[in-house]
Order: structure tokens, then sequence, then C-alpha cells
């Protein structure tokens, strides 16, 4: 073999030559990141400039010499890859296990088949180069990164016992109660940086931001396992932690729900104001806060909060989060959670009008409601199908629905015709959805209610589930329509709404396969009678009005016959009777009547029924106009009638 | 070209040439004892678009075909003649253990003839190239052999090596064989510098060997000595360029990776489709580009474009791959040959293509294959980039724009803003230049003849126990540090603050006086403790629903805690002077004397600037205290805190030079502050005052104090006690590797602009106060000629207004009332008003009036 000779300049390595070119893109990096205003592009840029350094090295066999700068490079292009996208993704994971298989390619020793996590344990235990140490615990943050992105908390725990034994055998990481890996991260010693390699977001960095994710992602675990005061002090820890104001203004949006569900919604409310001040576009913040109002029955508060989201939500809608060139790595690339998801679910602007106008109308505020209602029906002109979220999480119920509250909104601001007219929109809608007869079936089987992620699959049953919606809304429309009409003084017309009302409920064809009792009815077909009594009640009244007392009084037994207990149809009855002379049995039922508990709190009764049998919003008001309104005189008079018939 | 053992192809000017060796078939049995190498010229007919036969020719060998083999064939000079001539290596097996090898030219006539012949007792297995002579080179048992047409015999070359990577002719060095071997290591010498070089690290090496001149060339201008162990087979090429030499090497490696070098150095590498690449060749093509065509152990073939060095597209199934001008265009081509089973012909299944407008093919179905596709794409891609390219530099040029126009803007609003400060200025007469806080101008009253000051002295010297609380000095570096500190309520009622140190021994020619500067110091006593867990518990909800004001609450407490706390931390007054020029009287006794104004309660504020001197004590200094150390500032870590006497930390504040800092970070929160200064500051508190930390670092940083207040987690200030310049450059250069680069540091001069804010307000507020009472100071002493508010008024305005305006006799009445107070004020304004009392209201407005105008200087200088 031929010997060097003396004094022979040796050429420049291709490691030095690595590092230097290292050096330079992490130079290029910072300069960019300092002054550059395209941060994004530079990110791309110089990702790609990593990656092919990273090839060129992995085009070399592994050797313990070089693979410091290789994971080092591997660090650094993996921090673009990561930082670069929203969300982890495969490909790190597989290039952090390559760089392993490198470290024990380098040592002679292979894992091919070994999962991640035991090649960690393999490298870690096995290599014990002093070189390899600083370079392998950065990757191991990564590394950590990755498997909290990943909800993987039982191996980032384990990966980073690894990493404090292998540091420090003797002691032990665990203190106690507190939180295993948040203890261990903390205890973590970060690897100093030396002279040699440049990296581009410091394990320093990384270190915190992982802290912050675990404390949070935790956090969110518990919440939504229901460990509250667990889930406080992570979220308290996290919040003290280095993240974005976005993430911040998250994090203080968790501890409201957490301090909300524990009881204190003051406090609640206190760190959703946090929240704002860190941050505004945090609107969820702001209808978590209508929320907590809501439940502490401040509805100025609450509806002063939907007001100013949807004002926030219409001005600028919330725009894609850009990231900051400066961390690669962010808490909100690692924190992502369903939990996470709902919490933040973003509301559309007609979401919030919707549960504006719903409000209003509760509370009766009813020419707010009417504005809303009017604001919610013009977006809807606009072409809102596409925009309105249906799944699950939204708040909007189905738009016939909606129409009707509208109505509903309109009736009591004394706007009848618009009420008909927005009414006649429901009824030419479901004119062709529902079949000439609709024959339901009682049994145990419809007893079990689908889950609403079945109910719009579309079997047999959802189907005439479907129909009897139909159904529900059309008859309540023209039940609306009925009162509409009356209360305009035209019986003519409220007697016709009244008797369609009563026609169509006559579609529903209700067969008993055994001996029943009605309570196991579907809430669509208890609505259905609801509906029945409260048109029959109508048509009664204006019979009355008509001078047809006779019907009027066939109208109201009818009603009897359905819900035999009801006090407003009881009502009407005697009142009827006593009309026609029959002043005996008008004194007798009255005297029945006035015997039953019930009877003293006429009006308020019947809206507490409402509150218990669940009525949907738009069906309150016609069962306002139901209630009986001359109780003082019928009762004046049947007392006379009495005095004079027992003296 | 490796087809099998009966066939070989090879491409010569734009021909396919298949070489054959004939089975004979209609001679059975042993009797046969030739064997026929057949040759076909065949030539791509543009009509047909298949490969016609143009010629054929045959040669006779003696031996069964199953003796004689087809090593290898290509196109090689004929030193004769100085033509490239097809030339075909054959192997007979001669008797046991002995192998004869025949090279055989074929000239285009179609005759074969016999270059020459040679016999081994091996079979020639590895790295067998033919080259100019024509002449064959191998290896053997890590050794180079080669014979050559002239010499006839083999040759052995002195150099060992484990394999051959590329052979081939240089300018000027004639043929050369790139080898690799176990890399020389050096003897002892600078072992540093090898240990991290290729060879050291990957223990072989490339070099180069002129077989010719039998010289040594180094193989680094190849390609760097670490990729010897991974490339197998390269292509190379040398030319000169602007008079200097390059060497382009493209080489493929185990690693599956396509590498080109240019001068040794690594350029591009590309990540190959297969496994296990064999052979690379090149070929331009018609749109001028050169390509690299990898063939693959497996049978694939891929090309891959060399100046973007990505795949331009890839094959399986492919038997060879030929680089020609086959259809005669001037360019090369590639030609394709697909294995087909159900086809015995070598060219049933190819297809001629250049990636450009050549593109035939045998078979229909490979007619639209991806190729043009992925060609269209590489077009559209570049328009792509181009058309972004020109995106992205109007972009870049309408942001640079925006840039200097908002540059400009700024420009014009800082000069509006100092106009507008000078205007102020101006007016208001005031230029505090050299006033700083809590530096008082040294005490110059040296005329006053020391004797008197020694009466005084002995005056107030009685009282002295009761006033001072203590008399301390410490050592810092060469500087003495005296402090006093004085009883609580004593120190309130003083203004005006400074201390003197006078020698007590009479040196005739130096003045008694110790020149020293001075300073008064606050310390926070106070713990900061954040209120976090405050929020445990449920607040009460009305503090939700008067929101603003109980914030306003809040910041009323806070303010009244910020009082208290400077009442709590004592004021401590500190004169610093040079050390050495004391040492040299090598024990000194000094008086120290406080002077200050004595402020009396508002009431009497005109005679109030009666200043006082007190004697606090006398300090001893000697050379040999101070060489042990006696006064020396002690600081120790203790578990997690610093702990040191309060004089300590006042002497090294009082050395130090302050600079305070806001820190505001518009994304990020601000927690790498802290760990940076409890981790790389090795910063531990006081345990006296925790708010103040410690740097414990060893070197330059050592004993520089510093302290982090947040405000929000986005906002704080962060104030350095440090030494010199040098020190708080070092604290920020470090401080700004840790901080988000999306943060803002500026350095406060006066104070923090919410604090100067805050003094501001305070500052009117006192103003208006002081003109209200003196003038209802002045309505008490003015004679009662007038009684103010009559009855009717009062009953007047003890009503609502509002209500005043709902009727016309309310609007009258109010018109009435409006009357009347204006003919008051007439009155009033007519009145007169005693000169002292005048002189006196307009000294203490003057006097508001300018301190708030000097804290409006402030504010617009921070």
């Amino acid at each position: 073999m031929k010997r060097r000779r003396r004094g022979e300049v040796p050429e420049p390595g291709c490691l030095r030559a690595w590092a230097a070119e290292s050096e330079a893109l992490a130079g290029r990096w910072r300069a960019a990141r300092c002054w550059g205003p395209g941060g994004a592009a530079a990110a791309r840029q110089q990702r790609g400039a990593f990656g092919e350094l990273l090839l060129r090295m992995r085009g070399l066999p592994a050797a313990l010499t070089t693979l410091p700068l290789e994971l080092t490079v591997l660090y650094n292009s993996l921090l673009f890859a990561m930082g670069a996208s929203d969300c982890a993704i495969n490909g790190e994971a597989e290039e952090i296990r390559q760089g392993l298989l490198r470290v024990l390619e380098a040592c002679g020793a292979s894992g091919q088949d070994l999962s991640t996590e035991e090649l960690w344990q393999k490298v870690l235990q096995e290599v014990t180069v002093e070189e390899l140490q600083a370079p392998l615990h950065r990757l191991g943050a990564l590394q950590g990164a990755w498997w909290l992105a990943t909800n993987r908390l039982g191996s980032i725990t384990s990966l980073f016992r690894l990493l404090s034994n292998a540091e420090d055998p003797g002691r032990a990481p665990c203190s106690g109660g507190k939180n295993e890996l948040l203890s261990l991260l903390k205890a973590w010693r970060v690897p100093a940086e030396g002279d040699s390699v440049s990296l581009v977001q410091s394990a320093k960095d990384l270190k915190e931001i992982l802290c912050t994710a675990a404390a949070f992602l935790q956090g969110l675990q518990e919440l939504e396992a229901g460990n509250l005061p667990a889930a406080l002090s992570l979220l308290q820890e996290a919040a003290g932690g280095f993240c974005s104001k976005r993430v911040l203004a998250q994090i203080y949006t968790c501890l409201s729900c957490c301090t909300r569900q524990m009881g204190k919604p003051q406090t609640a409310l206190q760190h959703l104001k946090r929240a704002l001040q860190v941050d505004f576009q945090c609107l969820p913040a702001l209808s978590h806060a209508a929320a907590v109002y809501h439940e502490l029955g401040e509805t100025d508060a609450e509806l002063q909060a939907l007001a100013v989201l949807y004002e926030a939500l219409e001005r600028n809608p919330p725009a894609a989060a850009s990231t900051t060139p400066y961390c690669l790595i962010q808490t909100e690339h690692l924190v992502h959670t369903p939990a996470l998801a709902s919490l933040f679910r973003h509301r559309h602007p007609s979401e919030v009008k919707y549960l504006l106008a719903q409000r209003c109308l509760q509370d009766g505020r009813v020419a707010d409601a009417v504005e809303h209602y009017l604001d919610f029906l013009a977006l809807l002109q606009d072409g809102l199908q596409q925009q309105v979220p249906l799944d699950g999480g939204s708040a909007l119920p189905r738009i016939p629905e909606v129409f009707l509250e509208a109505a509903s909104a309109l009736e009591q601001a004394g706007r009848h015709q618009d009420a008909i007219t927005v009414c006649e929109e429901v009824v030419s809608r479901t004119a062709d959805l529902i079949p000439q007869t609709l024959r339901v079936e009682e049994g145990p089987e419809q007893l079990e209610c689908p889950s609403p992620g079945t109910e719009l699959a579309g079997g047999p049953l959802s189907q005439k589930r479907e129909s009897l919606c139909c159904l529900v809304w059309r008859t309540a429309a023209y039940l609306h329509q009925g009162w509409a009409w009356a209360k305009l003084g035209k019986k003519k017309e409220a007697i016709t709404q009244f008797s369609r009302c009563l026609e169509d409920l006559l579609r529903v064809q209700l067969y008993r396969s055994g001996v029943e009792p009605t309570g196991s009815l579907l809430p669509e077909v208890k609505l259905l009678q609801e509906i029945r009594l409260l048109s029959l009640i109508g048509r009664g009244t204006q019979f009355l009005e008509l001078g047809r007392h006779r019907e009027a009084l066939l109208d109201f037994q009818h009603g009897l016959q359905i819900s035999p207990g009801d006090p407003a149809a009881a009502s009407y009855l005697v009142q009827a009777l006593w009309k026609l002379n029959r002043k005996q049995e008008a004194a007798t039922r009255w005297q029945k009547l006035s015997e039953s508990p019930a009877e003293e709190d006429g009006q308020q009764e019947g809206l507490g029924r409402c509150v218990a049998r669940r009525y949907p919003l738009y069906l309150v008001s016609c069962l306002k106009q139901a209630a009986f309104p001359h109780n003082e005189s019928l009762a004046g008079n049947i007392q006379d009638y009495l005095r004079t018939t027992t003296s | 070209m490796l087809l099998g053992e009966e066939e070989q192809v090879l491409s010569y000017n734009g021909e396919v040439l298949i070489f054959q060796l004939s089975k004979t078939k209609h001679v059975e049995g042993a009797a046969s004892k030739i064997t026929k190498l057949s040759v076909r010229r065949m030539v791509f007919d543009r009509d047909t678009k298949l490969f016609i036969q143009k010629s054929s020719g045959l040669f006779n060998m003696h031996g069964s075909h199953l003796e004689i083999e087809m090593i290898c064939c290509s196109c090689t000079t004929d030193s004769r003649s100085g033509i490239i001539l097809p030339c075909i290596l054959m192997k007979k097996k001669k008797r046991k253990n002995v192998l004869k090898y025949l090279l055989l030219l074929l000239h285009s006539s179609n005759q074969f003839e016999q270059s020459f012949h040679f016999k081994l007792d091996y079979e020639l297995k590895e790295d067998i190239r033919l080259f100019t002579g024509p002449s064959v080179l191998w290896r053997h048992a890590n050794k180079l052999f080669y014979i050559s047409s002239d010499t006839c015999t083999i040759l052995s070359a002195s150099v060992q090596l484990s394999s051959i990577v590329w052979a081939g002719e240089i300018e000027d060095e004639g043929t050369v064989v790139l080898g690799i071997r176990t890399a020389c290591l050096p003897e002892s010498e600078d072992e540093q510098e090898f240990s991290t070089s290729d060879g050291a690290i990957w223990g072989s090496e490339f070099f180069g060997y002129a077989i010719e001149t039998q010289k040594m060339i180094t193989g680094t201008c190849f390609m760097p000595h670490a990729y010897s162990r991974v490339v197998s087979v390269c292509v190379c090429k040398k030319e000169v360029l602007k008079k200097q030499l390059r060497i382009s090497v493209v080489a493929v490696t185990h690693k599956n990776q396509l590498i080109w070098f240019q001068d040794g150095l690594p350029k591009g590498v590309c990540e190959l489709p297969y496994e296990k690449p064999c052979s690379i060749k090149t070929a331009v093509t018609s749109s001028n580009d050169l390509l690299f065509i990898v063939s693959f152990a497996s049978g694939n073939t891929c090309a891959i474009w060399r100046d973007s060095f990505q795949v331009a597209s890839k094959w399986q199934k492919v038997k060879s791959v030929l680089v020609d001008d086959f259809i005669g265009s001037g360019t090369e081509q590639m030609l394709l040959l697909f294995k087909d089973d159900s086809n015995t012909d070598v060219l049933s299944t190819f297809r001629i293509i250049d990636f450009g407008e050549i593109n035939y093919a045998s078979d229909i179905n490979y007619k639209e294959d991806d190729v043009p596709t992925a060609e269209g794409l590489q077009e559209n891609g570049l328009l792509m980039v181009q058309a972004l390219e020109t995106r992205l530099q109007a972009g870049y040029t309408s942001v640079r724009e925006l840039q200097h126009h908002l540059r400009l803007k700024k420009k014009v609003i800082l000069e509006s803003c100092r106009a507008l400060i000078d205007l102020v200025q101006e007016r208001s007469h005031i230029l505090p230049t050299t006033k700083k806080e809590g530096l008082v101008s040294l005490w110059d009253d040296t005329e006053n003849p020391l004797h008197s000051l020694n009466e005084e002295v002995s005056l107030t010297s009685k009282v002295t126990d009761h006033f001072i609380e203590k008399l301390w000095q410490r050592i810092v570096d060469d500087r003495l540090i005296v402090g006093v500190k004085l009883t609580e309520p004593f120190n309130l009622s003083l203004g005006d603050v400074s201390l003197s140190l006078v020698m007590d021994q009479d040196f005739t020619l130096i003045s008694p006086i110790i020149e020293c500067q001075n300073k008064i110091i606050t310390l926070n006593k106070a713990f900061s403790a954040l209120a976090i867990s405050s929020s445990q518990i449920e607040p009460p909800p009305k503090k939700m629903k008067l929101d603003f004001h109980s914030k306003n609450d809040v910041k009323k407490e806070l303010h009244k805690r910020n009082l208290k706390i400077q009442l709590d931390g004592a004021k401590t007054f500190i004169a610093v002077t040079s050390l050495s020029p004391l040492l040299a009287f090598h024990s000194v006794r000094c008086t120290v004397l406080l002077h200050a104004k004595k402020q009396k309660h508002q009431s009497d504020s005109l005679q109030k600037s009666k200043k006082i001197t007190l004697l606090c004590g006398k300090i001893l200094l000697s050379l040999e205290d101070i060489l042990h150390g006696k006064y020396s500032v002690k600081m120790l870590r203790d578990n997690s805190y610093c702990t040191g006497s309060l004089e300590d930390i006042l002497a090294v504040l009082a050395v130090s030079i302050r600079f305070s800092f806001q820190i505001v970070s518009s994304d990020c929160t601000l927690t790498p502050v802290n760990s940076w200064l409890l981790g790389e500051m090795e910063c531990t508190p006081f345990k006296e005052c925790r708010d103040n930390l410690f740097c414990h670092k060893v070197g330059n940083l050592y004993g520089t104090v510093l302290n982090w207040t947040m405000k929000t987690p986005f906002e704080g200030v962060l104030t350095l006690f440090c030494r010199n310049l040098t020190v708080l450059f070092q604290c920020l250069h470090s401080l700004t590797r840790v901080l988000p680069p999306s943060s803002d540091i500026k350095l406060l001069r006066s104070g923090s602009k919410d604090v100067l804010t805050d003094q501001l307000a305070l500052a009117l507020e006192k103003e208006v106060l002081i003109s209200r009472n003196s003038f209802s100071s002045k309505e008490n002493k003015a004679e009662n000629s007038l009684t103010w508010g009559n009855e009717t008024g009062k009953k007047i305005s003890d009503a609502p207004v509002a209500s005043f305006l709902d009727s016309e006799e309310g609007v009258q009445q109010f018109r009435k009332k409006l009357q009347n107070e204006r003919e008051e004020s007439m009155l009033s304004m007519n009145q007169t008003m005693n000169g002292a009392l005048y002189q006196e209201i307009t000294l203490k407005i003057a006097e508001a009036q300018l301190h708030s105008d000097m804290i409006v200087w402030r504010l617009s200088k921070s």
C-alpha cells in the first residue's frame, strides 16, 4: 500500500463540507427570519435545502464521526417539515426512524423489524457514544413532539423516561402525585448547543413548547374525562407556558369550560375575558361567554355577547392562522384532539343570528326576535344552504321550524299578515312530502329513538319519521294561520285554516299492535295530538264567536277526548254549554273543573305545561292563545246561577 | 451488453449490431467442431418504423458452442487506423484450467478480424473493460491487469485495488482507470486533521491510474473519498472550460442514488426509483439536454435529466438500452429493447425516444405511454414556474415600494413629533438637560469654611441618633460605597438629600472633601407573589357586572399597594467614590455628612427650603481591612436563593449602571425570559428582595443584578444593573437569542411609559388641586362683599337640569339663573387681591406646572 506523502495537504473531507453547508443554511435561515418578509417561502426553501443535504449524507454509509452532524441536519429538516404542515405527517415519523436505523447501522446493529418505541429503547440503551448523546436527545424531543401531535402520550412518557434515565440513572424522575409526563419533560436536561452545530430552533424552545403542549393536551383529556380539578391544574400550568397568543386564548377558553363545569361561572367568565384580551380573534370564547350568561340567566349580557360575536364574524371571517416564521414548531401543531375541535368549533354567522333570534323569542323580546328572524330568513334567501353547517354540533334546527318560529314571533309582534305569509311558505314546501295516509305502528321497536347520526340515514322508520315531521310542520303552520286570521277578525278564514289542520291530521292512522300505554308514542305523534287539541280549541272559539255554539261544543268535546284534563278545553266547553243555555250541565262541569287542583292557575299552568312537555318554541304562542281568557266572568256567571238555583 | 450467452447487442453508427453464436443444428453429434458467430446489422426504417436487416457477417471458430462464449462487446478505436470499430471478446475453454480469450474486430465489410488472444488460468469475471487499442483491462485478486494489441502480453499495474469504477480516456493522461482501494492512513502526524477526513471515516479511497504513463492521479478531483464505499460505477468527462480543467463525474451508488460531482464536489443527488443500479449511459437529445440512463440489475431502466436532476421516465422489463442516432436526425436517441417472452428476436419490442419529438415504438400499446404526458408536464411545470416567478417578482417590488412608503411616512411623523415637542418646549421655557433621576448634584459649597461647618455639626450631632438608622460602607471593585439609612419619619420630611465625605486628617495640600457621586436607592422588600392562585376562589358576580368599575378598583388597590411598597422600601442614601486615591493615605477616617432641605408641610411652602446638615457618623478605612476583604460584598448561593445582606445588595446596585428595557412580544408569550434568567444566566433571587435576581454566571457577567416584571404574558420590563456597557451588551446578546424575533426590545430612558403617564396624571391633578385650593383660600380671605349663591339660585341648582327644559317657564328660569351666574362671575373677576397671596399662588402654580412639564418632557423622550 502506498503511503501518503508527508506534507501533502489533506483534501477537505465531506464531513467538513457538509458542516459548512449546514452552517450556511442555518445562517441564511436566521437572516431570513429576522429580515425577510416571506417567512413561509424561506422556510419552504430551507426545508428543501436541508432535505437535499440530508439526502446526500444518507447516500453514504453511516459512520459514527458523521452521525452527530447527520442527526442535526435531520433535526433541522424535520423542524421545517413539521413547521410547514399544520399537523404531523407520517413521513416525519419515518424520517426519525431512518435516523435511528442509521445510528444502529453505524454501531453495527440492526433494528429493521422493531417498532419505533423499541428502536428508541435500543438506541438509547446501547449507543453510548458521547458525541451522539446531544443530537439523539434533540431528536428525541422531536419524536416527543410528533407523538404528542398524534396523542400518543404513553410513547412520549416512556421515551422521556428513557431520556432522563440515560442522563441520570440514580434519580427517580417521578415526583409523587404530579403529572409524570410534565415532570419528566421539565426534568429533561436540554443538551447544550455546541458551537459546531447550528439549530434552526433551539431544543430549549422545543422543550418549552413540549411542556405547554403536554399540559394543554392532558388538561383537555382530563376535561373530557371529567376530572375537573386535574384538568384545571394542568390547564393552569399550560397557561403559564410558552405559547402563542392564539393558543393562550384557547387555553383560557378551556379553563373557562373547566371552571364552568365546576360550578364557578364567574371564574369562567373571567377566563373568557382574559382569552379575549389576549386574542380577540378567539371568537369561540364569545360564544362560550354567551352560554355562561345563559346559564346565569343574564339574558341582556348573553344577547350582547351573541350580538358582538355576530358582528365580529360578519366583519372578518376567521382567517387561516398565519404561522409566525420564528417558531417552526408551535404548540398549535402539537395539540389536536376532537375535544379541542368541538370546543373551538367555528360558528357560522347564520347560526349566531338564529341563536340571537331564538333567545329573544324565548325571553319575550318579540320586536328584536322578529328583526333577527327576518335577518336570518334573508340570509337564507341568499343561498345559505351551502353555508349552513348541518353537522351534529350545529345550533340550527330544521329550517321549517325556524320558519314557524319566525311566524310565531311575527304573530306575537302583531304582524299577523306576515305570519300568515311565512306559514304559507311552510305549507307549500311540505305539500309534496306527506303521503296521503301515514300508518304509525305503536310498538316497542319504535320507542328506541334513533341517534341523530342515523336519523338521516334513511331507513323505512326514519323515512316515516321524516314524513311525520313534515306533517307536524304543516299542521303547525295551519294552526298559526288559523290563529293569525282569528286575530285579524276574519273568523271564516280562521275556521278554514283550523279545519285544514284537522283534515291533515287525519292522515295519520295509529294502530295498536297490542295494549300499550299512550306514553310509548313517538314524540312526533304526541306533538300531533297537541296540535290537534289546539286546533280544535281554536276552531271552537271561532265557532263560538260566530254564534255557532253547537259546532263549537262538538269541537271542545273532541278536544277533551284527546286530552281529558285540559283546562282550556274544559273551560271553553263550559262556556259553550252556558251559551247553549244548558246551564245546569255547565254548572256541574264547572264545579268538577274547579275541584281539580290545576284549575287556579289557568294561564300559568298552560305555560308550565309547555315547559314540562317540551313544546317546541314555535307552539308556545299558540298555546298562550288557546288559554281560556274569560275565567272570572264565567265563574261569576255560573256562581250567580248556582246561587239562584240552590236558593 | 449482457444479454445472455447467445446474443449481444451493440449500437454502432446508428446501426444495431446483433451478435449471435449459432448452434449447429443440422450437424448433430460430436462431429461438429465449428461454432459460428454471426452478426446482423439492423437499420431503423422510418417508413415502416421497424428495424430491418442491412447486412450480415459470419465468423467460424473451432470448438463446440458449449465451449465458446461471448464475454462482452464494445466500440473501441483501432490504434492502427484510428477508426472506431466494434469489437467483441470471446472466451474459449481449451484444456482444464486454461482459458483462451480472443478479441475480434468487426470491419465495415462485415469481416471479423482476430486482433489478439491471450491465455489465462483463471476466468475473467470482474471489471472487464475494452478500450482503445483495442486493449482489455480486468481485475483479478485485487490486481489490475491489461493487455493491448500492441504488446500482446499481459501487464499488471503496481496498484492494489478493490474495484474499478471507471476506465476511459482523459486528455493528456491517456487511458485512466478510476479505482477504489483501502485508504492509506497517514502516520501519527496531525492526527486530528485526519480523523475527520473521509479516508479515516469511511476507510477507503479513490485513486486514478494512468495506464500508459503508469502514474497515480489523486482521486479527489473525481469524487470525495467518502463515496468510495458506495459508488459502483460512473461516467466521467473531462473538459477544459475557460482554461480550467473541469471533471464532471456522474456516479450511481449502492444507496440507490445518482450523484453528480463537479471537480470532486457533489452538486446534485437524485434518488433512484429502483434498487441495485448497475450501469450509466449518457445521451444528448435533440433539445440539447443531457440525459443519464441508469440500468438496474432487475431489468428496470430510468432516465434522468441532467439539468433538473429529476427522473424523466422509467421503464420495466428492459433487456437492453442503447444510445445512438438511430433515425439519423443528428442527435442521439435511446433505444429500449424490451423483454418479450413470446418473441425470440431481440428487436421485436423496442422503443426509440429522445424526450423531444422523437418517439417510436414497435408496439402500439406503448405509443401513448406516460412519456408524452411527463414531457408535457415538465414543460407545463417550467411555464408555471416562470409565471410564478414573475408574479413573485412583481409582488416583491410592490412590497418593497410599500415598505419604502411606510418608511417615509414614519419619518414624516417622527419629524412632526419632534417639531411639536420643540414647540412645546420653547413655549414652556424649560429645557432640563442634565438632571437625571436619582442623581443629585455634588455638594459644591466648598467656600464654606470647614470650622463653621463643624460648628453646625456640633449643633446637630446631638439629635443624630434619632435620625440615622444605619451607616455602612462596602467596597466593590475599586470603589467605596458609603450608605446612610435614615429612620422613617425623619426620612419623609427631607428633600434634596445628598451625602458628602470629609476627611478628618488635615492635609493642607488636598481638599478634605472627597469627590463622590450620590445615589438614592429604594429597595422593595415585598415579595412578588403573583395572585394566580386567587382565581381558585369564585369571585362575587357583582364584580363582573360592573366590569369597568371593578377594574378601576383593582387599579386603585394596586396603586395603593405601590404607594405602600414605596413606603415600605426605605430609602438609602449612598455616596460612591473612587477607592484608590484614598488608599494612598494608608488609613483614612472620614466624616459622613448629610445635606438636605427640610420640608415642612405645604402650608408654608415658601419657607420650606431650609437647608440642614447632619453628621451621620464616621467611617474608618484602613488598608489592612481592605486587603482582608472586610468590606467586600459577599453573595452566597443558598439553595435557590442568593443570600447577602441588604447593604451588599445596595452596594452592588449603587456601583452599577441601570438600564430598563421594555420587551413586547407580538405573538408568543415571554416565558423564555424567565427560563433564560434562571437557566442560562444562572440567576438566583435575593432572599431579601425576591424581585431582583443575582447572576452567578462565572465570568464577566457575574454580579449583574436583573429584575424582570411581567405586566401581561406578552409584555414586561427587564431592568439590568450592570457594571459596564460591555456586560450590558453581553446580556442583551444572549437575551436576543432566546427572545422570539417577533418581540420588540425598547430602552426605557426615564421610567416606563405607563409609570410616567400615571405620574403625569397625578401631576396634572395636583396642578388642578393647587389652583382650586389657592382660589378657594383667596375666596375665604376676600371680603364677603357679596353673598354667594342666593337662595333662589341654590334652589334651582338642586333640581336636575333636564326638568327645566321641559317647559317654557323652566327655560326662562334657567336663563335667569345663567344671567345671575354671569353677573356674579363678572363681579368676582373684578375683585382685588392681596399681593403676597397672589405671589404665593403664582409660585405654587408655577412649581406644579414645572413638575408636570418635566414629566411631559420625559414622556416625550421615552
